[in-house]
């Protein structure tokens, strides 16, 4: 395999996860980047027309080319794509101001951040007829009751991947992977929020309610678990596992699903104490300059033909009913992607500034007991 | 003390020294005397160990040395850098050595403490190299070989870098230092002079090998090759043919034009050609008075010549001389004689050369 | 030691710049003020602010993130940070030292062809050559691979090696990345060393090692400490190979950092502290091997 392909792999961002990273080798250049952001270029920016080029802030390669070019060429307007790689990056760039942009890709506790603070726009229905593909399981869900204004984009869950040729006995849950004989075997997402909602579901707490009585006991458990862990990984936590250097991992469906496709030996568990399901969406901040442009763009991603082109390119489960039609027996079969059984699946909801003590405890946790 | 025998020293394609035999005696100051890249400093540096010979031995006081590293050698140098330690202070730099062979501390102290009285740096002891004149640098370069007392300091240049008054100064005082401490020196220059005033015997190198060894009075007044003639002090040099060999004296034609009668057995049997050589200083001057063709004519070993230039050297004046047919000879004579003070740039005059005064030379060399 | 006044002490030191020199000076003066002096501003501002729940920064006074900084858990990412870039610093110079020592003593010719090549893995990406990096250390990798086919697996090693992921990886990670920055310092150095000093040490009667230790050493050792500052203080900072060969396991405070502008942190203003406190320790620690190194030289 060549360094391309490699690069490829590592950077093709099929998990919609947080990412904590920036490839700048030094401290300083996050540091004055953060810093300048309040001087950050202004775009003059007029009403809209069709002629001006649509602002789409997204997960990196989590839209396919294929996809853009598409709408260009049947409407001629432009997409100016520009990237995050965690929502908390993406709500830097929406809130410094600077660039306005159309359309923004935002988790489900994300979303509900940004409507408690109306950082979002009403979303104009009747110019999106399409939403009728979705499966009406995946509307109306607590982060948006009214569904006024989300869109899901792709939907997938964390759960296991287990090497089966590695580990004999079968896992279940979070119990079974996180045991002193899989010390320095096991990779997870690299994310304090989601590991505390495993050792939650592992204590029968609901995930949603972070509290410090809650952290408390959470404690103990994520104290356990951190020195048995090889790998953080929100980038492309399947490298651990195809490259052998980890035999399980607690991942997204995407990067399982992948797994799944190279080798079949890699199997797909939802762990048994529950789940975190996601959803990302498809919103148009507060004040967006072309917000009609928008709506087509929406309507356009959720036409069957469209959306089966990002299925193809990221094995997430699709919400489109109707472009779940047209996937192969092939594709419909991973069970990463649309898992066989349904398990006990739930979203995240916003946690507010809870969500500074967690990544403290985690911080402090793994400080603590790693290595 | 120092011997080598055959030693030869090859770069490559280059031969540096070509199979050089030489022996140095105890408490004997040496030169080794050469233009530049004669093979002078190789020839030293394998003394000191810092080159290998291609091929022969290096001995020091009755002890192969040959295969031995620098630091197992009982040798000291004087770099003409100097080379002292930048990030140590005089007393450090003359103190290495001594702490390089264990030598107790108080024994330390003591020595290097004498040995800065010798050369006169007291005072100076705690200075870094760079706040020190040349004329200090060098003293300390000494200071830091002789404090070891090696069985023979080995001298590269090390005046090179002082100016000409302080030069002479240091020639004289190193000289005197050597006579004090009895150490054999072995000293490389390229300047004839420093050779001339310090050494006992001075080496004349040329390309690689020895062109002439001897003690200095020797080397200046019989220098055995044109080379050694013409490097090492002035000299008139010029071609000569046989016109009559005669039993016990022999007519020359030099550069054509002047008839010189020298002994018979100064001349090699059978040869009909040579070179003479003569100082400039032994070319005695009168005034010519006379007509010019009758002069040269009649009296042996005289001839007309005019002055074409006249150079004021300080202590002498340095006279440039042109016969009829052209040729050209440098005469010096003391400042402020009589004899100059009647002759100046154009006049005619009579030139005289002592048999006694010329270095008959075989034409080949 | 009496300091001796020196030429450009005396002169260059002494003259006001006049016009010209302003001039001179005026880019590099707004490129410092733009570049370096305004986000230090707004760094040590940002450092006393706090946040608010979608991690944006508020100017409400608080010392809170300093007291965070000073927390033992962070202390002793910051004591791991050190370490481990102290090791690799170490590690560099051994490594490095060698190398730049023959450099410098090689002819000119072959100098600049080992400068050059020094310099050629800065012609392909830190990323790549960093997965390059993986490729080699991973399971299914070169190094096991290499090692079965010698049969050193499974005839001496009863199994494949772990290497990546692990403490060994970020070392080796961190030591490839900076051994340029240790080589070429000493390099110089060692290149601007006078030979006949390390010929008069021998002539003096020190060995190879002596003549290293005594001489060699401490007149290269500007070349040393500049590598070491230049390996030293990135290294510190240093998250993309923690990150990626390390697994993000072995945590340091680069890595902390960055989490708070860019990752989950989203605590700016406590990324901002950290990352002041950092700069003064480095601040400090140099005002003070400048001021030993001040009263060495007396």
């Amino acid at each position: 395999m060549n360094d391309q392909q490699l690069a490829d792999r590592h950077f093709a961002r099929r998990s919609r996860q947080v990412s904590r990273r920036s490839f700048n080798a030094g401290i300083l250049a996050p540091v004055v980047g953060a810093a300048l952001l309040p001087l950050g270029c202004r775009r003059s920016i007029r009403s809209g027309s069709a002629s001006e080029p649509l602002n789409l802030l997204a997960w990196s390669e989590y839209v396919p080319p294929a996809v853009i070019d598409g709408f260009t060429k049947e409407t001629g307007i432009k997409v100016s794509y520009a990237t995050y790689s965690s929502n908390e990056e993406m709500l830097s760039k929406l809130l410094a101001g600077g660039t306005k942009y159309d359309l923004i890709q935002p988790s489900e506790y994300t979303v509900e951040a940004l409507v408690r603070q109306s950082k979002l726009a009403p979303l104009n229905f009747d110019r999106i007829p399409n939403l009728a593909n979705i499966a009406p399981d995946m509307l109306h869900l607590p982060y948006d009751p009214e569904q006024k204004y989300s869109v899901p984009y792709m939907s997938g869950t964390v759960g296991i991947v287990v090497n089966t040729h590695k580990v004999a006995k079968p896992v279940r849950g979070y119990r079974g992977v996180f045991r002193p004989e899989h010390r320095g075997r096991i990779v997870v997402v690299d994310d304090p929020r989601e590991m505390v909602s495993w050792a939650m579901n592992t204590l029968g707490l609901n995930i949603n309610e972070v509290t410090p009585q809650a952290l408390e006991r959470v404690k103990p458990v994520l104290a356990n678990w951190i020195p048995l862990i090889q790998a953080f990984n929100s980038d492309s936590p399947k490298t651990p596992l195809i490259d052998g250097d980890v035999d399980l991992g607690v991942v997204f469906s995407g990067d399982a699903a992948i797994c799944y496709q190279q080798d079949r030996k890699f199997q797909y568990v939802l762990p048994e104490e529950g789940a975190h399901r996601f959803i990302d969406n498809l919103c148009v901040p507060t004040g967006a300059p072309h917000q009609a442009t928008a709506e087509q763009f929406i309507n356009y991603i959720l036409r069957p033909d469209v959306s089966r082109l990002i299925s193809d390119k990221f094995p997430y489960t699709n919400p489109n009913l109707a472009a779940r039609k047209l996937l192969t027996a092939d594709q419909l079969a991973n069970p990463a992607s649309y898992p066989p059984t349904a398990g006990k699946l739930e979203t995240f909801r916003d946690i507010g500034a809870m969500s500074s003590e967690v990544d403290k405890m985690v911080t402090d946790l793994r400080v603590k007991y790693g290595r | 003390m120092v011997e080598l025998i055959g030693v030869n020293k090859q770069f490559g394609e280059f031969v540096a020294v070509d199979d050089v035999n030489l022996q140095v005696g105890s408490g004997e100051f040496l030169t080794l005397l050469g233009p530049s890249g004669c093979g002078k400093t190789t020839l030293l540096r394998m003394i000191s160990g810092f080159e290998t010979p291609t091929r022969g031995t290096v001995w020091l006081d009755g002890r192969d040395v040959t295969a031995l590293p620098p630091y197992r050698r009982d040798v000291n140098q004087v770099f003409q850098s100097y080379a002292l330690f930048p990030h140590l202070n005089v007393r450090d730099n003359i103190a290495f050595g001594l702490r390089m062979k264990r030598t107790p501390k108080a024994d330390v102290q003591q020595r290097v403490a004498r040995m800065v009285e010798m050369v006169g740096l007291s005072g100076m002891e705690n200075r870094r190299p760079n706040q020190l004149s040349g004329g200090q640098r060098q003293r300390v370069a000494l200071a830091r070989a002789l404090v070891c007392e090696p069985k023979v300091l080995l001298l590269d240049e090390p005046l090179a870098a002082l100016d000409a008054k302080l030069r002479r100064a240091m020639q004289v005082e190193l000289k005197r230092l050597q006579q004090r401490v009895g150490i054999t020196f072995v000293f490389v220059t390229h300047d004839q002079d420093e050779a001339l005033v310090m050494s006992d015997r001075i080496a004349v190198i040329n390309r690689g090998h020895i062109e002439q060894i001897g003690p200095v009075s020797e080397i200046y007044h019989r220098p055995a090759t044109r080379f050694v003639a013409d490097f090492l002090g002035q000299a008139n040099l010029l071609p000569a043919r046989v016109v009559q060999r005669e039993t016990f004296e022999t007519e020359l034609m030099v550069a054509d034009e002047i008839r010189e009668r020298i002994p018979s057995s100064r001349l090699p049997d059978g040869a009909s050609t040579a070179f003479l050589a003569f100082r400039p200083e032994k070319v005695r001057l009168v005034p010519d008075v006379a007509k010019p063709d009758d002069r040269s004519a009649c009296e042996p070993n005289s001839f007309i010549t005019t002055i074409a230039e006249e150079l004021f050297r300080g202590a002498t004046d340095q006279l440039l001389l042109r016969t009829p047919k052209g040729t050209e000879l440098t005469a010096v004579v003391p400042n402020g004689s009589a004899t100059v003070l009647a002759m100046h740039r154009g006049d005619r005059v009579l030139c005289h050369l002592h048999p006694d005064d010329l270095i008959v030379l075989n034409a080949g060399q | 030691m009496t300091p001796m006044p020196t030429a450009t002490g005396l002169t260059t030191a002494g003259r006001p710049p006049g016009v010209a020199g302003w001039a001179l000076m005026a880019p590099l003066a707004t490129w410092l003020g733009l570049f370096v002096a305004a986000p230090l501003v707004i760094l040590l501002a940002y450092s006393f602010c706090q946040r608010d729940a979608l991690g944006q920064v508020v100017p409400a006074f608080s010392t809170h993130n300093y007291a965070r900084v000073f927390d033992v858990v962070y202390l002793r990412i910051l004591g791991s940070s050190i370490f481990y870039a102290g090791l690799t610093t170490i590690l560099c110079g051994i490594v490095g030292y060698p190398v730049a020592y023959y450099m410098g003593r090689a002819p000119p010719r072959r100098q600049s062809r080992l400068l050059m090549l020094v310099m050629i893995p800065f012609w392909a990406s830190f990323l790549i050559r960093t997965y390059a990096w993986m490729t080699i250390l991973k399971e299914n990798g070169l190094l096991n691979g290499l090692l079965y086919a010698a049969r050193i697996i499974p005839d001496v090693l009863s199994g494949p090696m772990h290497l990546m992921y692990t403490p060994f990886a970020v070392v080796l990670g961190l030591v490839y990345s900076y051994l340029p920055f240790m080589i070429l310092p000493i390099y110089g150095s060692v290149e601007r060393l006078d030979g006949s000093l390390i010929e008069a040490a021998a002539d003096l009667g020190a060995g190879p090692l002596r003549t290293f230790g005594r001489v060699i050493l401490p007149l290269t050792w500007p070349g040393i400490a500049a590598g070491a500052m230049l390996v030293f203080v990135p290294s510190i900072g240093m998250f993309a190979v923690t990150d990626l060969m390390g697994g993000n396991r072995v945590l340091m405070v680069g890595n902390v950092i960055q989490n708070q502008f860019q990752g989950a942190g989203r605590d700016k203003p406590f990324g901002a502290a950290l990352g002041v406190t950092l700069m003064a320790l480095f601040a400090v620690s140099y005002l003070l091997a400048a001021r030993s190194r001040r009263d060495r030289t007396r």
